[in-house]
């Protein structure tokens, strides 16, 4: 039983294949590249004038937790602006900024989008968390889970805890939260704002009596001796400040050389030059993630319009609260592990600091030479929805387009940013690289993100088009482990997907500490705080397919 | 047989320190001791031979012929109401998908309790915390209502007066300060050294809140003011010379006309406060399972309770869609009552035809036109439960087999049927 895709133009970096004309055979959910004399072929697509990619992996989308229904219920105006019916197959839902979790699904699934990485898993709230994913449907999951404002790391690095110790209490958090990667956001600076610290520099001590920079090393380190695929994710310290370019760069230094992956880097990229004392450290950015081989960095792209900013950064969504529009905040002191704030925003084209964060995020784009370690993202909702990434691929794509769109920006922030001066123009193949390919390496997900033999079928066909807007917007067709679940843009099949996790050993005995630690200070059980595998499947309602970590 | 760490979703505190005996069918918590905790279990503890069958209209049947019926029932019906929702997760997830196929209703029993919260989160935001942080972290606790401490049994032991903490020792030994009006009657359970129980003399809690609200905004003012009660002046400084003052209130105590504004009253002082300390809210809520309900409706449907969908998209409107209304004005002709935690949460009295899918410990009249009694979450059903914080869910175990089904089974065969 194969199903036979023919004539297709493939994109599939991680094999190097860059455009070549290419049959891929599909049996029992995975990819052949030739069929096995008793295979029958039950279908073929003729792909003809068709491009053909993996599915689209998002590594840095907020679809899950608190935070995203806390978002969903302020933005009442958003959600009823945008109804989505249900039909025989999908159910109804609602919004554009927060959608609800089913429409979601439809709606990355829609967009060639087979996996997505909800960064900021509350150890506390991991369940809810899991559970919005598990009700995301068509799409494989998967969370980075957070550390580095949890009063037991804090209490560790302050006591001058072992390498050791601290890998064991990672590898602990992973495998109980059920998730693939770690987190650290504004390293210090949630728990420093529990005591009214407004600010904390990266080699400031907090209240806890460490700095940002211990955290960050130490967290890094045990990501890295641990084997676990996916670097250290770092929200860095100052998000939003200008001048901030300055913290994020010590931010990569603090791993001293271990892989670390900077998230949403635009809002980390800040300058304090101009009339506006606020300019473009874009280039800064970009030139020490081409000099520093071990950083990768995702660009939190803005784009105009009506949004919502959800994070655990409760310091500076704190700060930033006064520029929410419309006018409501929320802030969230979070169970000794972390926090939130969740402010609505509307980035205008004609402010001008709007205007130049969108120029930021597209220099830094085009100034990053090795797509390999760039990812499109706009930290869904925080810079934009995550519906907008067709059109920053058309401008990240075509040069004219994206001067056209920069020459009606504020005029000021025009004056303050080389955009236009940029030829770059990515290729297929580099969107194919920074939309797959590389979101699978750095995650660790080695049948996922590419079109070679044995791979998980999730495949993504658009059909070739001038305008590539378009084009990415609504794929031909989307196969997802083998089911083709989109047509011309539209589900046709749902589907659930699973739940990526690593598991890494650790010594089963940090568990009397923490057992101490939540017996002393926690409101909910050692035992009740871990998420098993059948729970994830009888309750949760999800799958775990769990990644292997290589040590060493 | 003994089970650990049982969690007890009969409040939203969710207490999950529990040892529970399981002797054949009874049911019993052996570490608490409050009359609330235990009530529940009591409730529970049914033998298997007295497990009631399902019901139509009072005659015993079979689980399938119940279903069939309740299924013919909604089929004809063209406004069915779902509510009470009194239950875990993955019953609230078919309760929602039973709502979208049949175009009905939605709301929770105790939805009049959720409104003010959710309005005023909608209005402005909030400024909250959760339990472990308020229990570490806290040095000042200030609490609206005596009341509360009864509705939560055991709040005080579990975040109040913790024996040990993360924090220095004035967030162990927290200055607790109970709030009421003197139109309230005493607690006498209050009159304690360490808690500052302020009696005060105001029409009601609401107009004590108001002036602590004046007071936080113009400090000034406030001193020259004579009518203001010098207690509420000496709060204000406590709250300012504090390093995490908690706020925590339950919307039940409220005026529920005018609990909305109260609520927003709070929120206003907190956010003022947080321009110079920190100082944080705590609502409490969710003993009927509602936090759990409006969490799983907000992430599938986008809009929390209650939530129309008869026009094909979820809809949310909490003065068209209020369920105990909707009964009241006879804007429903179909009803599916969903209560699984308590036999106290019986049926609304209603004309229109009803169906209970619920604890095996209800009582139901005769005229109860469909009557499924279902396993009961962390007790016959493995289940799961959010927390009045809207932060942890915790895990309901099934700790006793019978024969009952869960509830979310038995609405989606509904919902295939339909």
């Amino acid at each position: 039983m194969a199903i036979k895709l023919t004539g297709g133009e493939v994109y599939d970096p991680a094999h190097q294949i860059d455009g070549k004309q290419k049959d891929l055979y599909i049996i029992d959910g995975n990819i052949t590249h030739s069929l096995p004399d008793n295979e029958k072929i039950t279908h073929t697509h003729d792909l003809n004038g068709c491009i053909v990619m993996a599915g689209a992996i998002d590594l840095h989308t907020h679809i899950g937790g608190g935070k995203v229904n806390i978002a969903r219920t302020m933005m009442l105006e958003d959600e009823h602006a945008h109804p989505h019916l249900g039909n025989h197959i999908c159910r109804s839902g609602n919004g554009h900024a927060v959608p609800s979790s089913f429409t979601t699904g439809y709606r990355y699934a829609e967009m060639g989008y087979t996996a997505c990485f909800e960064p900021a898993v509350l150890p506390v709230n991991a369940r809810q968390a899991h559970m919005e994913m598990a009700d995301t449907p068509m799409i494989d999951k998967g969370g980075y889970v957070l550390l580095g404002n949890d009063d037991f790391l804090l209490g560790m690095l302050q006591s001058g805890a072992d390498q050791s110790a601290i890998n064991d209490y990672v590898a602990w958090i992973l495998n109980a939260s059920q998730c693939i990667g770690i987190k650290v956001v504004n390293a210090g600076g949630i728990h420093a704002f529990k005591f009214n610290q407004r600010r904390l520099d990266v080699d400031e001590t907090s209240p806890a009596g460490i700095t940002p920079r211990d955290i960050i090393n130490k967290l890094s380190r045990a990501v890295h001796e641990l084997g676990v695929p996916h670097p250290l994710h770092v929200h860095a310290s100052n998000l939003g400040i200008p001048g901030n370019f300055k913290s994020t760069l010590a931010t990569m230094a603090a791993a001293e050389g271990l892989p670390i992956h900077l998230t949403h880097i635009q809002f980390h990229s800040y300058g304090t030059e101009g009339d506006y004392n606020f300019s473009s450290a874009a280039c800064e950015i970009a030139e020490a993630i081409n000099s520093t081989p071990n950083v990768t960095a995702d660009v939190g792209q803005i784009m105009f319009g009506q949004t919502i900013t959800t994070s655990g950064d409760t310091m500076m969504q704190y700060f930033g609260h006064e520029h929410a529009h419309p006018k409501k905040w929320t802030v969230m002191d979070i169970e000794c592990e972390a926090g939130c704030g969740v402010v609505p925003f509307k980035y205008r084209d004609k402010s001008f600091v709007n205007a130049l964060q969108w120029a930021i995020g597209l220099e830094i784009f085009l100034q990053v030479n090795d797509p390999w370690r760039v990812f499109l993202t706009t930290d869904h909702p925080n810079g934009a929805p995550f519906t907008s990434y067709p059109h920053l691929i058309k401008l990240l794509m075509n040069r004219s387009f994206r001067n056209d769109a920069f020459n009606i920006i504020h005029q000021d922030a025009q004056k303050m940013s080389n955009l236009a001066s940029m030829d770059r123009e990515y290729s297929l193949y580099e969107i194919a690289i920074m939309t797959r390919a590389a979101p699978a390496k750095i995650l660790g997900l080695t049948d996922h993100g590419h079109l070679g033999e044995g791979a998980t079928a999730n495949i993504t066909v658009y059909r070739k088009q001038d305008d590539v807007e378009r084009m990415f917007a609504k794929p031909a067709l989307v196969f997802k482990n083998g089911t083709l679940v989109v047509k011309d843009g539209e589900v046709i099949e749902t589907v659930k997907g699973v739940t990526h996790v690593v598991k890494p050993e650790y010594d089963k005995s940090v568990e009397k500490s923490l057992s101490k630690y939540f017996a002393d200070y926690q409101t909910i059980s050692l035992p009740n705080f871990k998420i098993s595998n059948d729970e994830m499947i009888e309750c949760i309602g999800s799958e775990v397919k769990v990644h292997p970590c290589t040590q060493g | 047989m003994q089970y650990e760490n049982v969690t007890c979703p009969h409040c939203g505190i969710l207490c999950d320190d529990l040892s529970v005996e399981v002797s054949e069918s009874s049911v019993t918590p052996l570490n608490i001791k409050h009359a609330h905790c235990l009530r529940a279990f009591e409730q529970a503890s049914i033998k298997d031979a007295d497990l009631p069958s399902p019901q139509i209209n009072g005659q015993q049947t079979s689980l399938d012929e119940a279903i069939n019926k309740a299924v013919d029932i909604l089929k004809t019906s063209s406004q069915p109401l779902i509510s009470g929702l009194i239950a875990d997760v993955q019953a609230c997830r078919e309760a929602i998908a039973l709502s979208e196929k049949v175009a009905g209703v939605i709301d929770h029993a105790n939805g009049p309790y959720m409104r003010a919260n959710i309005a005023v989160l909608q209005r402005m935001g909030k400024v909250k915390t959760t339990l472990a942080e308020a229990r570490n972290r806290s040095d000042n606790i200030i609490i609206f209502g005596s009341q509360i401490i009864e509705r939560f049994p055991r709040l005080m032991e579990r975040v109040l007066t913790p024996n040990k903490s993360l924090g220095a020792d004035n967030t162990i030994n927290k200055k607790i300060t109970i709030i009421d009006s003197q139109a309230q009657p005493v607690n006498q359970q209050f009159d304690q050294a360490n808690i500052n129980y302020l009696r005060l003399d105001a029409p009601n809690l609401e107009s004590v809140i108001a002036t602590l609200e004046l007071i936080i905004h113009s400090p000034a003012e406030s001193e020259q003011d004579c009518n203001i009660d010098k207690s509420l002046l000496d709060l204000y400084q406590q709250i300012i010379a504090s390093q995490y003052t908690t706020m925590i209130w339950y919307t039940g105590l409220f005026d529920n006309v005018a609990a909305e504004q109260t609520v927003q009253i709070i929120t206003q002082s907190i956010k003022k406060l947080m321009e110079q300390v920190r100082c944080v809210g705590l609502p409490l809520g969710g003993s009927k399972g509602e936090i759990t309900a409006t969490q799983v409706a907000t992430w599938q449907t986008g809009v929390p309770l209650p939530i129309a969908f008869m026009g094909g998209t979820p809809v949310h409107n909490p003065v068209l869609y209020d369920g105990v209304a909707m009964l009241e004005n006879s804007e429903a002709d179909a009803l599916v009552w969903l209560s699984t935690y308590s036999s106290d949460d019986a049926p609304p009295k209603t004309d229109i035809p009803t169906i209970v899918i619920g604890h095996p410990g209800l009582q139901i009249a005769d005229t109860t036109a469909v009557y499924i009694p279902v396993g009961i979450p962390g007790i016959d059903v493995r289940g799961l439960a959010c927390r009045v914080d809207s932060v942890a869910t915790l895990p309901l175990q099934k700790i006793r087999n019978n024969a009952l089904p869960a509830a979310n089974d038995v609405l989606n065969k509904m919902i295939e049927m339909l």
